[in-house]
């Protein structure tokens, strides 16, 4: 960061050679990247697994299984695909807190309350999206830095969920029943596949990308993110726009504790916060994804490659080690992806000033 | 810092003479008062020595570290790996104890030392790699998490020896009545301070962090700076590790999880600007005793101790609030 920013010079793309413009591609275009970092990790294990090095195959079947674990990371990381590239420092810490909040109202509303599904369901994303307003009031309306705003709601939404319930789980029957909505579902031609793959990350992605690569307002959002000075002198809404991006942040967030309760059968009061917490590996795979931290750059199908990417590595580990050594390999990996990642789109953007 | 007059950036605002405490810490002084008399007041237990040591001890790492951290947030930087950071340093040191014996100062030189590698391999990325800092340390808190992990193998260490007992939270870790932790606490502070106020590099820092491009302009080695404040904080977290090894026994593999966020919510409690260019260590000591104080109050009033992390977030609010009113008062003016 310590560099002048000079306005880099364009490569001259006619009379470059084809490993300069192999490179240039796997650079700048990051889905073209991932895909094939995809492809070398699912050969690579399933080389692993032929010779005998797995615990179990790392067939088909397995890597369909294995999309349950990606649905709320993809998920979190497209909320903080919309938070980070709406600019100045964006980031959204507490993510995982309100995912332990609004899965807890869940819960109490399904769980203790006895309310109707449909009901408790548009409440808990409306919950959501409540809590991301007021990450979005802070940051875009009274301009407290990302980083601090949701830090102290981090705190704040963390606390009120383990107080919410006395730190106990609610798993009452109506809770445990939700488990149905997270079956596998017999494809033809196609493993087996998480049910929620269909019913919510796949509408959530679309409906994102429609969002941000189709829309009035995507295109605003990236203006702001870009220089929101320059976007305020072209008559966009900074503020509102903004302020838009941590409620959808939050919003999904929402739609994640859905799942979550689904998936755990219960409402967990740390759900999206015990050990290391969701927010990191989302905003781990967002930047693999090719979100540039600085604002303005990111998209849908960079993070969701990177989301399927980070998944089915994490799912080949967990079988190349035994035991615990397994999700301690996970930490490494998650650590050396993002710094590495980071590393590379410091360089596409120093090397040809634009990325994906 | 010379004066430069390269952009209209928004650097440390000029005072008319800088006073030794200022409105944001004499608002804390204030604030910590008033919880302290109300909280003597209406519970018997606060105002006993052993809950004044308790709380002043279990600051204490808070605290150290965060003279590291106030140096890199005020260079516009973040370090979330810290607690990381402080589950390798507290491992080694506690098997070097056990297993080979090591006496108080060499266990003590190797827990700097482990410290402040963990720090450089931060800073260097941060200085060279042009990664944003909060990119870096995130991986890097993973990083350090698994080295842990590994060195830990499958269980925690038990049966730490009390080499560190001196400045341990036990009877043998106080002078004159006082955790010898927080005087180590103190004269570090008392130190940094001095550097960070008198010292040209110590100034440097503010320049980094209010205006990177400015402050280059001007002649100040901007990675140097950088770097040297990870460093720093990572040899607080080596000392912050030897005192909450203390007085020995258990350490678990989960150690250290969770503290950069109090770290954090101390320095920016105590008035540290998250943007850079802002911010002094006398401040991050009242922060940290903030924090120990509504933990301590917590407890006593035995309210449900996860209400503690609310209170943390809503000060963190408030005292940001406040910051930012002045701040747009004074560019008003």
């Amino acid at each position: 960061m310590t560099e002048t920013q000079v306005p880099p010079t364009p490569v001259a793309e006619r009379c470059e050679g084809v490993a300069a413009r192999v490179l240039r591609v796997a650079l700048t275009e990051r889905v073209v990247l991932l895909a094939v970092l995809l492809v070398v990790v699912v050969v690579w294990f399933r080389v692993l697994g032929d010779g005998g090095y797995l615990l179990a195959p790392y067939d088909v079947r397995y890597l369909g299984n294995a999309l349950e674990s990606m649905v709320p990371f993809a998920l979190l990381a497209m909320a903080e695909l919309f938070v980070i590239v709406s600019g100045r420092g964006g980031i959204d810490l507490s993510v995982g807190a309100i995912v332990s909040l609004a899965g807890m109202v869940f819960g109490l509303m399904v769980g203790v309350w006895g309310w109707p599904l449909v009901p408790a369901v548009v409440a808990c994303i409306v919950t959501g999206a409540l809590l991301g307003a007021v990450n979005g009031a802070l940051v875009a309306y009274l301009r407290f830095p990302a980083l601090i705003a949701t830090l102290a709601t981090y705190y704040a939404y963390s606390s009120i969920a383990l107080v919410s319930n006395a730190n106990a789980p609610i798993s009452t029957p109506p809770v445990v029943a939700l488990h149905g909505l997270t079956r596998n579902v017999d494809l033809p031609l196609l493993p087996p596949v998480p049910l929620h793959v269909f019913t919510i990350l796949l509408p959530c992605a679309l409906l994102a990308w429609v969002l941000l690569s189709r829309s009035t307002y995507g295109r605003s959002l990236y203006a702001v993110g870009t220089n929101d000075v320059a976007a305020g002198y072209a008559t966009q809404r900074v503020a509102r726009t903004r302020f838009s991006a941590y409620v959808i942040s939050g919003l999904l967030s929402g739609v994640v504790a859905l799942v979550t309760v689904a998936q755990f059968a219960s409402a967990r009061p740390d759900a999206g916060t015990v050990g290391n917490g969701m927010a990191l590996p989302a905003i781990t795979v967002a930047v693999l994804g090719g979100v540039a931290i600085q604002g303005g750059i990111g998209r849908v199908g960079g993070v969701l490659v990177a989301a399927l990417l980070v998944t089915w590595l994490n799912a080949g580990m967990l079988l190349a080690f035994d035991g615990s050594e397994g999700s301690r390999y996970q930490l490494l990996a998650l650590g050396l992806v993002l710094v590495l990642s980071a590393l590379l789109n410091t360089l596409a953007l120093r090397r040809y000033g634009r990325l994906s | 810092m010379t004066t430069t007059t390269v952009t209209a950036a928004p650097t440390v605002p000029r005072r008319r003479r800088a006073g030794v405490v200022e409105g944001q810490e004499l608002a804390l002084i204030g604030v910590v008062g008033v919880l302290w008399i109300v909280l003597s007041l209406v519970t018997d237990t606060f105002l006993t020595s052993g809950n004044i040591q308790n709380i002043l001890f279990t600051v204490a790492p808070i605290a150290l570290i965060g003279i590291g951290m106030t140096a890199v947030i005020v260079t516009a930087g973040i370090d979330v790996s810290v607690g990381s950071q402080v589950a390798v340093v507290m491992v080694v040191v506690a098997l070097i104890v056990r297993d080979a014996g090591t006496p108080f100062l060499p266990a003590l030189a190797i827990a700097l030392v482990t410290g402040i590698v963990l720090g450089a391999i931060n800073g260097l990325l941060v200085a060279y790699g042009g990664i944003h800092p909060i990119i870096v340390t995130f991986g890097t808190l993973n990083i350090y998490r698994f080295v842990a992990l590994q060195i830990f193998g499958t269980e925690q260490v038990a049966g730490v020896p009390g080499t560190f007992s001196p400045i341990g939270g036990g009877a043998e870790g106080r002078l004159l009545g006082v955790p010898t932790a927080w005087w180590l606490t103190i004269v570090l502070a008392a130190a940094m301070w001095c550097y960070m106020r008198f010292w040209a590099t110590g100034r440097h820092l503010y320049a980094v962090g209010g205006d990177v491009l400015a402050a280059r302009l001007a002649g100040v080695r901007v990675r140097r700076r950088q770097i040297s404040a990870y460093v720093l904080t990572g040899a607080c977290v080596g000392l912050a590790g030897c005192v909450l090894i203390g007085s020995g026994g258990l350490v678990q593999q989960n150690v250290g999880s969770g503290l950069e966020l109090q770290v954090i919510a101390a320095v920016v409690i105590g008035g540290t600007s998250i943007i850079g260019g802002r911010g002094t260590v006398l401040g991050t000591l009242l922060g940290a005793l903030l924090v120990g104080t509504v933990t301590s109050a917590v407890t006593l009033l035995s309210w449900p101790s996860e209400l503690t992390q609310l209170f943390i977030g809503l000060f963190i609010l408030v005292a940001v609030g406040v910051d930012l009113l002045r701040e747009r008062r004074r560019s008003a003016r």
